[in-house]
């Protein structure tokens, strides 16, 4: 290629390029944008979404699962066995550290703790991160009924066996009264 | 906090000179105010605070004009940038953000006014001042309908060029006072590419002038009226076929003389961080701001004076069929028919800026030198020679 | 300006004593003294907090020095320190841009001391969802390559079309950007009803979108002007320095893991001729020039699309994920496994005693490596080429500081 056409080369397809590149931000401008307004409109959210976990508490039995698969122990738990029933002090999980893996999820015995489509979490505090997903503390109406139906019938089961102990230490002890009143008989 | 005083001492210095060489043309601007003043003049002030008083009101309508294009052409220009990159822009403040440029007015006023330690404090504060001043001076000779102006002297093409060549001045003073090794850079740049690129912008615009045999703004309007106000315009290849190839010589040496994509390489934000204005911030930061989107504006009303029929549109010529010559209506018509016009010109430089990408200081030199003047000189040759030997024997040229 | 200018050392004449570094004496009495230009960590051009100390004479460049570390985090100490699965999260955010593919590579490294087998249908949503990355990932580079050289708008048109790859990764496996979702024995989740059309209405919008950005963008006369000619990596130079993926290729070598050492499904993607590996040419310029470079990424998107294409063919039901246990014990030995990444080979070396945590987690990063040649490209560029060629090189902080 001669150094003039070389010249005119350049000239040609720098005005094509741009020509072309101008009919294509041109045909943009003249549709509709793609964005959204984000506070007014929000783009739809999938089921799948790793976002803010939420706990079902009814279920979870405080084994530990989760908070044992966690990279970065993240979830603390704290909870009071009362025979089967669970009284509860704490579940935590820091978001500070939570990198929103979904590790804690599969390892669930349970399947109570889940990913939530939640991603907006906005304090001014750094406290306020170490968020709680408990719904309520303590024991649960239904399983303080259930915890006083268990102790109630442990006291009957209890009372019944001592009732039926005592029969039968009653039994025995008549029995041996009579052996021995069989005994000192024989031994008079 | 605000430095308006250089800017005004500056500004005022010429519009005295001018208003000294124009005093004897007819119409508004500050003639018009000072013999306003001189009606109402109450006994006590003395004689010579009249012409003062009257520069000063100019100088406040220029720089509101200035104010208002620099914000609609922030708004426009972050508008179009959104609508080509598939997104809306500014939605927040007002109908589609249109008051966002007066919210960030008053945010960029609150601001912290930064000076660096090293800094060389005195340049630093007066470049910003320099570069809009040089600016505003230039906006004194725009016409905006053909009886409305400060300033309109025969040599009316050259002061503009001159006055918007000396921002460079400011620039280069900005960038060396800044102690940043990036402002250096890009003030460097400016004034490599500044220079580079006076020449080609001269030359392509010598075609329109020898078509129109003035270099006054009005005049060469003028020159382009009748068939309705659109046939005569000179970018038409009947009327001189090299004013297309100049005028695309002319806006790319328009673009690299306002810094704008595809030559902004003074401010090349992913090479310089910020240029020349890396260490500038809130006011100061706004004049440079200003002054490139005024001179956007000043440079395309340029073009469409020389290329494009200037006040002449269909719009104009049915407003004076109407109303008759310097009738308000056709006033109006001018006017809006000018503004629409540089306006046309700022939306094509912004759609190029979010077009292109941007080229290398050695290719911006090469273009300028060995691509645009060789071009602009082949084009000033072709229409000599079409305005000596063909145009006089065309009948719709006589 | 592909000319490499060297300066020697030399004697001052007046003062009779050496000159130092970067100094030099045109004339009896005049002295220049090179500037010494910090570019980042703190720079829109470096691509995340990585420092280039430029030595410039004007705007010619006579030395340039990289530095790294700024995004150092310890990724491979941690490796040493948690499960093997509780490592998988942490794999994402070295290459934070191919997410997928550094899932697959550990997960691939682990399995291989295992030993087990994958089940076909995660094979194939490994392989589709890998590809789908290297999309998203070249968009990325190519985009920011634009945005570097000064074009704004291609960059968020690219966005937009891995914004959309990004969706359908968020409704396959929740996460946008790290995505965790191949795992330790296949992956995560089945892909949920409906995603594979989806899937195959991205290929078919991007082939259009594609052609704009290659008008757009690659052919541009002044991209072209701005990157021909520019950084150009001899055969021999690439082959020196061990550069891998687009930038080998950039220079014509024919090299592509995915072929020669095939992993997962690729030797049957290979056998059915299904992708080819896009080879510059020294179209515009000379051969390994940056265009080159840009050129193969914007081919090799295509490729991709034609792989995904592939996997959308021939996928069947199944499992997804083969018989793993809970905690993982992996049997001792080491094994390193390299695959493909957008940015090159990215090898794992893993090391088990047999117990539940790695002994030694080694990662092979090609933007690391890939990184060491820009020393060798800067001296004779101008400032703004710099910006160029770190931006042909394609790296990602978070992998060269890992």
């Amino acid at each position: 290629m001669t150094a003039v056409t070389h010249y005119f080369k350049n000239v040609v397809d720098s005005v094509k390029t741009t020509l072309i590149g101008l009919g294509i931000t041109g045909k943009y401008l003249l549709q509709k944008p793609i964005t959204v307004q984000y506070p007014d409109e929000r783009l739809p959210i999938p089921n799948r979404y790793r976002g803010i976990h939420y706990l079902e508490q009814e279920k979870c039995i405080d084994c530990l699962a989760c908070a044992r698969a966690c990279p970065i122990d993240c979830i603390e738990m704290d909870a009071v066995r009362h025979g089967k029933e669970l009284e509860w002090i704490s579940f935590t999980l820091d978001y500070q550290k939570c990198m929103f893996c979904e590790l804690c999820v599969y390892p669930c015995p349970k399947d109570c703790i889940h990913m939530g489509t939640e991603f907006a979490f906005v304090s001014y505090d750094r406290s306020e991160f170490v968020h709680d997903l408990l719904s309520y503390r303590g024991m649960a109406r239904d399983a303080k009924v259930r915890m006083v139906e268990a102790e109630k019938k442990k006291k009957a089961k209890e009372e019944a066996k001592k009732a039926k102990e005592g029969a039968q230490a009653a039994v025995v002890a008549e029995a041996a009264d009579d052996e021995g009143e069989e005994a000192s008989s024989e031994d008079a | 906090m605000l430095t308006f005083d250089p800017a005004i001492g500056f500004s005022s210095a010429v519009l005295a000179v001018q208003s000294a060489e124009s005093g004897l043309k007819d119409g508004f601007g500050t003639n018009a105010i000072q013999d306003f003043l001189v009606g109402v003049k109450p006994e006590y002030v003395p004689a010579w605070a009249v012409p003062l008083t009257a520069i000063g009101i100019a100088i406040g309508i220029v720089l509101a004009i200035v104010s208002v294009l620099a914000m609609f052409s922030t708004w426009l220009e972050r508008k179009v940038s959104g609508h080509i990159q598939c997104r809306f822009g500014p939605m927040r403040v007002g109908w589609h953000g249109w008051l966002q440029p007066l919210a960030d007015g008053v945010k960029l006023l609150l601001k912290e006014d930064m000076i660096p330690l090293g800094a060389d404090r005195t340049l630093y504060v007066i470049a910003p001042a320099l570069v809009l001043a040089s600016l505003l001076g230039a906006m004194a000779a725009f016409p905006l309908t053909e009886t409305f102006y400060f300033a309109n002297f025969g040599l009316g093409i050259f002061m503009i060029l001159a006055l918007t060549s000396t921002t460079t001045i400011g620039v280069v003073m900005a960038g060396w006072s800044s102690n940043s090794k990036w402002s250096l850079y890009g003030a460097m740049r400016e004034a490599a590419q500044v220079v580079a690129y006076e020449i080609p912008l001269g030359i392509s615009l010598l075609v329109p002038i020898m078509v129109a045999g003035s270099f006054n703004l009005i005049e060469v309007s003028q020159g382009q009226g009748g068939g309705y106000g659109i046939l005569n315009w000179n970018i038409w290849p009947w009327v001189n076929p090299f004013m297309l190839p100049a005028f695309v010589l002319f806006f790319v040496a328009i673009l690299a003389e306002t810094k704008r994509a595809p030559f902004d390489l003074p401010e090349a934000e992913s090479e310089l961080v910020a240029g020349f204005m890396t260490e500038y911030s809130g006011i100061r930061w706004s004049f440079f701001f200003m002054e490139e989107y005024a001179a956007m504006f000043l440079y395309c009303v340029v073009g469409s004076f020389f290329f494009f029929g200037g006040f002449e549109s269909p719009v104009t010529s049915l407003a004076e069929s109407v109303g008759g010559t310097n009738s308000l209506l056709h006033q109006l018509g001018a006017a809006s028919t000018i503004v629409l016009k540089g306006f046309a010109g700022v939306f094509l430089m912004m759609w190029l800026r979010w077009t292109l990408p941007r080229v290398r200081i050695d290719q911006v030199m090469t273009m300028g030198y060995k691509y645009l003047t060789p071009l602009a000189l082949v084009c000033v040759l072709g229409a000599g020679l079409w305005e000596a030997f063909i145009a006089p024997h065309l009948w719709w040229r006589s | 300006m592909s000319t490499t200018k060297t300066y020697e050392p030399s004697i001052s004449r007046t003062e009779g004593r050496p000159l130092a570094g970067g100094e030099r004496e045109y004339m009896i009495d005049v002295r220049t003294q090179d500037m010494e230009v910090n570019m980042g960590p703190q720079h829109p051009a470096t691509h995340g907090v990585m420092r280039v100390l430029v030595r410039a004479d004007g705007e010619l460049i006579t030395g340039a020095q990289p530095h790294l570390g700024y995004l150092h985090r310890c990724a491979e100490k941690i490796g040493e320190s948690v499960e093997w699965l509780q490592y998988l999260p942490y794999t994402d955010r070295y290459d934070y841009l191919a997410a997928m593919n550094n899932n697959l590579g550990y997960s691939m490294a682990v399995e291989k001391l295992m030993g087990i087998e994958i089940p076909r249908r995660a094979m194939m949503l490994r392989t589709l969802c890998a590809e789908l990355n290297r999309i998203g990932s070249h968009l990325i580079a190519i985009g920011t390559y634009g945005l570097d050289i000064g074009a704004f708008t291609p960059f968020l048109y690219m966005f937009r079309e891995r914004e959309w790859m990004m969706a359908l990764f968020e409704k396959i496996c929740g996460a946008r950007l790290t995505y965790s979702y191949i795992r330790i024995g296949g992956v995560f989740n089945d892909a949920p009803p409906g995603w594979l059309s989806e899937v195959e209405a991205f290929c078919d919008t991007f082939e259009v979108k594609w052609r704009e950005y290659y008008d757009l963008l690659i052919q541009n006369h002044i991209f072209v002007k701005r990157t021909a000619d520019i950084g150009v990596i001899t055969r021999e130079m690439a082959l020196d320095f061990g550069l891998t993926g687009p930038m080998l290729r950039g220079s014509a070598i024919d090299w592509d893991l995915r072929r020669d050492t095939p992993y997962e499904l690729y030797d049957e993607i290979c056998k059915d001729k299904a992708f080819e590996i896009p080879l510059a040419s020294g179209e515009k310029g000379t051969l390994g020039d940056c265009w080159d470079r840009a050129w193969v990424r914007a081919m090799e998107m295509m490729e991709s699309i034609k792989i995904v294409r592939w996997c959308l063919d021939k996928i069947e039901p199944g499992p997804v994920i083969g018989d793993i246990p809970k905690t993982l014990r992996i049997p001792p030995g080491e094994a390193y496994v390299g695959i493909e990444n957008p940015r090159g080979e990215l090898g794992h070396y893993v090391v088990s005693d047999g117990g539940k945590i790695a002994v030694r987690c080694r990662v092979r990063g090609p933007s690391f490596v890939n990184l060491a040649v820009l020393e060798e490209l800067m001296p004779g560029a101008l400032l703004a080429d710099t910006i160029a060629i770190i931006g042909s090189t394609d790296i990602v902080v978070g992998e060269t500081d890992r």
